[in-house]
């Protein structure tokens, strides 16, 4: 269902053609990283660090190096140091240590050998010396007073330069008088909650082939969520020039923000520069679970005062968002992602902070799902105290086009109060609540991002079309560029073959976060059709013998006014023009680069109905209903699959999935066994509604749409949860023991 | 700008000369050394209802309001 304002009408853009790759999909054609395989290829594997924080003393690789089919071992010393400042710093000391271990599981050395077998014993046969330190294993450890460094190396940014500190950021966001207006607050709710770290669950572990040859140049196959990414980490981390890298994109299995940095790619990458053969690392599960990228664990206080009769007045926030052993931002940015509600006076503390576990890595939205759990669930209290319904009372303080978001910022045009009133008379918001279950509702709300991105299209002599682009299809991103550019160029969507290039055959595009492919990619898209439509009209012209200006483009043809304009003249088709290509000037193909401004921000707003069994604290979501305001859905299919999986995570996170570190800081669930993410027989059919508030800076009104539907889910189940049993859960996830444990607190 | 706050003596909002957004940063140097180089080292700045990434050259009238960002990141 989609609720749509005033736009254009459309040919193509809001259809739902079947996907450019998805027969390579279904039949199992398409090949992700770990299909591929070249010949003499070596395997790699890692030694990882047991200890969660030590200093490395030494590293003997001796008796490994002489195992059988070890053909290389590299360690932190086969890598530059790379300058504090570099933006890659980080990540280089991630991927490999340099003297410090900073979490269990960090990467000491890797291997490569002739079998995976080989390289793994290899890697288990290395020799190294620890000397253990204190390690810091929770937010509260970090922030004590006189708590040992988790990263020696690091500074709190955005300050003038001090000593090394266990904090990334501290910032203070505030407008207002929040003091005066908490006294003069007729109802004031104040809660704290914390959520525990969780993965982006992704199905395809990371893995990449590379081949490093004689001339000094790496080719690289990974999937990511953008392989220019890869090239200049890649590159930086090696000490290398990022021409010496090219990097094909395979198809991804899943990414959720978790593959838009490098794990593997540059050790593979020096493997095979000292073998002088091709290099495949695949990572198991386990090493995904203790290597790669978390979301955030995050503890938060949020106090609300509100008027007798529903306005919020003001919102007093504290908050820590624990990273891992290396620097981040999550802090701040999840006190900006507050911007749901008008809220004249705001106070929000905040701290980024170093742990020693694993680096955090972004997951869809990242930051925003823990501060909407906090401040939706206090909201939500606010109305039931109040007697309000929890949509209206929303309406009555939803954020529209002018209002501040918590960063200073007013907003630009938005759709929160068009997804609340599609809420409002949903079917599912209009039925009444099942028997024996409860119903919740929260809203969520997402930056969305532009970035930088490049297009080139090509058109074939007969008609057809090539487009190139840089982003990597990771939720039907193909379809939509082909979709975008049938519209403009008025030829069928199935005429054109959208492609995914590799570095060395379309332009610099930054990688895919911020939902910003189909709006930033798209609008370069748009932009090269406009040109290849220029000079479409100039070829017609010269076709027709009559001045370029007298040619307009309607539905795919040249019609040329002094020939009766579309009247009377005959149009000459794109295809009919392409046919004369070579006679008027030469194959017709068009680039376009941009750094994209104006991405709309996206608002949803979700329902649940659920049931507690409150013998075993087991929640069934019964039926489940994400509204979200797509700005313009181009392809409706993959909007909603986005909601739908948005949704389906979230949920994941409020009920089942955490780590579970033990005293050592060893995570004790790596695995789907037991760290456990929703699979289809949990859950109903996700349904989804469709809101259309176009954005104005794009053509086609789009807005992101691949992350904010992980924001509401936290709090609408906590809410509905509070409405089924009275309790009131303010941990993440609230999974049985942890409702139990409160049930039988309550009292039964 | 909240939370560049430490580099301009608690003050959120201040106004300064320039034609472009890297101007603009020039003279916040200038005022608040120090300041500049955290913006140049990456920020977003929020112009007219639309957030740019490193706007260095974009042009800027005298009654532009510039909200200067922490850079946004996204998954």
């Amino acid at each position: 269902m989609t609720a749509t304002e005033n736009r254009p009408t459309y040919k193509y853009v809001g259809t739902r053609p079947i996907r450019h790759d998805g027969y390579d999909k279904v039949i199992g054609k398409a090949r992700f990283a770990a299909d591929q395989n070249l010949p003499g290829q070596l395997h790699g594997a890692y030694h990882r660090s047991p200890h969660a924080h030590a200093r490395i003393v030494s590293i003997d690789t001796s008796a490994a190096a002489n195992m059988p089919g070890v053909k290389a071992i590299v360690t932190g010393d086969d890598f530059p140091t790379l300058d504090a400042k570099h933006p890659n710093a980080d990540t280089a000391a991630n991927v490999m240590a340099r003297g410090m271990a900073y979490y269990h599981g960090h990467a000491i050395a890797a291997v490569a050998a002739n079998t995976k077998a080989e390289a793994q014993a290899a890697a288990a046969a290395i020799n190294v010396e620890y000397e253990l330190l204190p390690a810091i294993l929770s937010i509260d450890e970090s922030m004590a007073d006189g708590a040992p460094l988790a990263n020696e190396t690091n500074h709190t940014k955005f300050v003038p330069p001090g000593e090394p500190s266990n904090f990334s950021t501290i910032t203070n966001l505030d407008r207002g008088d929040v003091d005066e207006a908490m006294g003069a607050a007729d109802v004031v709710i104040e809660r704290e909650f914390d959520c525990a770290h969780v993965h982006q669950g992704y199905i395809e572990p990371h893995a990449c082939v590379v081949d490093t040859g004689p001339d000094g140049k790496a080719s690289v196959w990974c999937s990511s969520q953008g392989h220019f990414g890869v090239r200049s980490m890649t590159a930086d981390v090696l000490g290398w020039d990022r021409s010496r890298v090219k990097v094909t994109p395979a198809e991804i299995g899943g990414g959720f923000g978790g593959k838009t940095t490098v794990y593997l790619e540059p050790i593979a990458a020096r493997l095979s520069e000292k073998t002088g053969r091709p290099v495949k690392i695949v990572m198991s599960r386990d090493e995904v679970m203790r290597a790669t990228g978390p979301a955030p664990e995050a503890k938060l206080k949020i106090k609300i005062g509100a008027t007798n009769d529903g306005e919020l007045t003001a919102i007093d926030g504290w908050m820590a968002y624990g990273v891992g052993a290396f620097g981040d931002m999550a802090g701040l940015i999840g006190a900006m992602s507050i911007a749901s509600y008008k809220l004249p006076n705001l106070r929000m503390e905040t701290y980024t902070v170093l742990t020693n576990t694993p680096k955090s890595a972004a997951y869809r939205a990242p930051s925003a799902p823990h501060a909407a759990f906090a401040v939706e669930s206090v909201v939500d209290e606010i109305a039931l105290k109040l007697g309000m319904d929890p949509i209206e009372l929303r309406l009555k303080n939803a954020a529209v086009e002018g209002d501040l978001t918590a960063m200073g910022m007013p907003h630009p045009r938005v759709g929160l109060v068009e997804c609340l009133e599609a809420m409002k008379v949903s079917d599912h918001y209009t039925s009444d609540v099942p028997e024996g279950a409860a119903r919740g509702m929260a809203v969520g709300f997402w930056f969305n991002i532009g970035e930088e991105s490049s297009a080139t299209v090509n058109l074939n002599e007969d008609g057809t079309a090539i487009v190139l682009t840089g982003s990597p299809d990771i939720g039907g991103s193909r379809a939509s560029m082909a979709l975008m550019a049938a519209e403009r160029l008025g030829i069928d969507v199935y005429s054109i073959t959208p492609v995914v290039a590799d570095t060395e055959a379309v332009g610099f595009t930054d990688v895919t976060e911020g939902s910003r492919a189909t709006f930033a990619t798209g609008k370069a898209v748009v932009q090269a059709c406009d040109d290849l439509i220029e000079q479409l009209k100039d070829r017609a012209a010269s076709i027709m013998s009559v001045d370029a200006d007298q040619i307009t483009w309607v539905d795919g043809a040249a019609i040329s006014a002094a020939h009766g304009g579309s009247e009377g003249g005959e149009p000459l088709t794109l295809a009919a023009i392409t046919a004369q290509a070579k006679r008027t000037g030469g194959p017709l193909t068009a680039t376009a680069s941009l750094n994209a401004a104006g991405a709309g921000p996206s608002f949803a707003v979700h329902c649940a109905d659920l049931s507690v069994d409150e013998e075993t604290g087991v929640v069934s979501v019964l039926r489940y209903t994400a509204v979200q305001d797509a700005g313009t859905a181009i392809h409706p299919s993959y909007v909603e699959g986005q909601l739908q999986g948005g949704s389906v995570q979230g949920i994941g996170w409020a009920l089942n999935e955490e780590y579970i570190y033990n005293a050592d800081g060893v995570m004790d669930n790596a695995s789907f066994l037991d760290y456990r993410i929703p699979v289809a027989s949990d859950l109903p059919l996700i349904e989804t509604i469709i809101v259309e508030v176009p954005n104005p800076a794009h053509p086609y009104g789009v807005r992101g749409v691949g992350e904010t539907g992980i924001v509401p889910p936290m709090a609408t189940i906590a809410n509905a949860i509070n409405a089924a049993t009275g309790v009131r859960m303010t941990s993440l996830p609230m999974s049985p023991p942890k409702l139990l444990a409160a049930l039988n607190k309550r009292g039964k | 700008m909240t939370h560049h706050r430490p580099f301009t003596g608690g003050e959120a909002v201040v106004e300064v000369d320039g034609g472009t957004v890297g101007a603009v940063i020039d003279a916040l140097e200038e005022r608040y050394p120090g300041l500049g180089e955290m913006l140049r080292a990456g920020s977003s700045a929020g112009i007219d209802g639309e957030v740019h990434a490193e706007p260095e050259y974009l042009p800027v009238s005298p009654d532009t309001t510039i909200y200067f960002l922490a850079p946004l990141v996204g998954g």
